[in-house]
């Protein structure tokens, strides 16, 4: 017996959907908080201590900047290098984006640490697509599967409760609302 | 001088290709977008010493990195030889994607030079513009002459830990 149009929708559904779960948890998680980026950094938590180490000792900024950092306790093998920012200001650079930053001439300045917000960065990569590459195909059969899923969606019900019912109110209320913000971006 | 850019701000022209992840490249670093193909590098105290006779011209640069796009990763500063000598290497928004832990790693960068004049009022709205997206404090008096914007936009570049 052949199985309708409907049937092989819901399987698909069904299946396709179970398949989507992860990435579209992922997505959505990613554009929350891609959503608020002037208010936060989505990928890397900062923090900073404030240090007073005293004058720098005049001499070659060569100098200067390993005093800063043997009087800090920094492990010169964490060390990159410095910048001279201002006339009076240094700026040292270690692993993993620390920084200390100070003024030469009192020796106060910060301790500035950087670290990746676990799990946002991650689904971050993939949902702005950062890693490109083979993801960029990924991420494109998700998208097209996310459209068959909210079509097939559409289908799922007969009747008063399906797309031909109360359906195609909640379908048209659900295009208003963008269209409503795409007509306020015009006007 | 004062180096440009945001991150909704991204170069009007560009010819990079669709980036690439940042692979690991045969000098040891990581090779973002088109890479770097031109042999010689330009100094960049030279090319802030004189930006219009570059203006247009893609050219190498490289040096310490300084600071990055703490949103989208979309900039990164290289150093110049001079303190406070900085010049910005600019992608599109999500061309390439930079770190944040790349400051004080070495950079080797290609792009065209990009030069902009602005009138002193244009110049203290980019100052208040850039304080308000990076969260730094803004003195609108401390803009007195009018501000010329230099940066690469950048086709491509290669980061490593060292010179």
């Amino acid at each position: 017996m052949s199985r309708s149009w409907r049937h092989w929708f819901r399987v698909l559904h069904r299946d396709i959907g179970y398949i989507a779960v992860a990435l579209t948890i992922a997505y959505a998680l990613s554009g929350l908080a891609v959503n608020h980026i002037d208010d936060w950094n989505p990928n890397y938590k900062f923090a900073s201590s404030s240090f007073d180490l005293g004058p720098i000792p005049d001499g070659p900024l060569d100098a200067r900047a390993a005093h800063v950092v043997a009087t800090l306790g920094i492990d010169r093998a964490i060390v990159r290098g410095h910048f001279q920012e201002t006339e009076h200001e240094l700026r040292v650079f270690m692993v993993e984006g620390q920084e200390a930053r100070l003024d030469l001439r009192t020796g106060k300045g910060t301790l500035k640490t950087l670290s990746t917000r676990p799990v946002l960065f991650e689904v971050n990569a993939l949902h702005l697509n950062n890693l490109k590459g083979v993801w960029t195909y990924v991420a494109d059969v998700f998208a097209v599967a996310l459209m068959f899923l909210a079509i097939t969606g559409m289908t799922m019900m007969k009747g008063n409760r399906g797309l031909a019912g109360r359906g195609k109110y909640f379908v048209g209320a659900g295009l208003l609302i963008p269209l409503g913000f795409i007509l306020y971006m015009y006007s | 001088m004062l180096l440009l850019a945001a991150c909704d701000k991204g170069p009007t022209k560009s010819s990079a290709p669709a980036a690439t992840v940042a692979a690991k490249a045969s000098t040891g670093g990581d090779t973002f977008g088109a890479g770097v193909t031109l042999p010689d590098t330009v100094a960049i105290d030279k090319l802030l010493a004189d930006p219009n006779a570059f203006k247009g011209q893609t050219v190498r640069v490289e040096g310490m990195i300084t600071d990055v796009c703490p949103k989208r990763g979309c900039w990164f500063e290289l150093a110049g030889a001079q303190p406070g000598q900085k010049l910005k290497f600019k992608v599109t928004d999500g061309e390439m994607v930079f770190p944040m832990d790349a400051k004080g790693k070495w950079a080797v960068a290609q792009g065209q030079v990009s030069v902009r004049e602005l009138s002193l009022e244009q110049s203290r709205e980019y100052a208040e513009y850039q304080a308000k997206e990076y969260h730094m404090p803004y003195d609108p008096a401390s803009i007195t002459q009018p501000t010329l914007l230099v940066q690469l936009d950048g086709t491509g570049a290669q980061i490593r830990d060292r010179k």
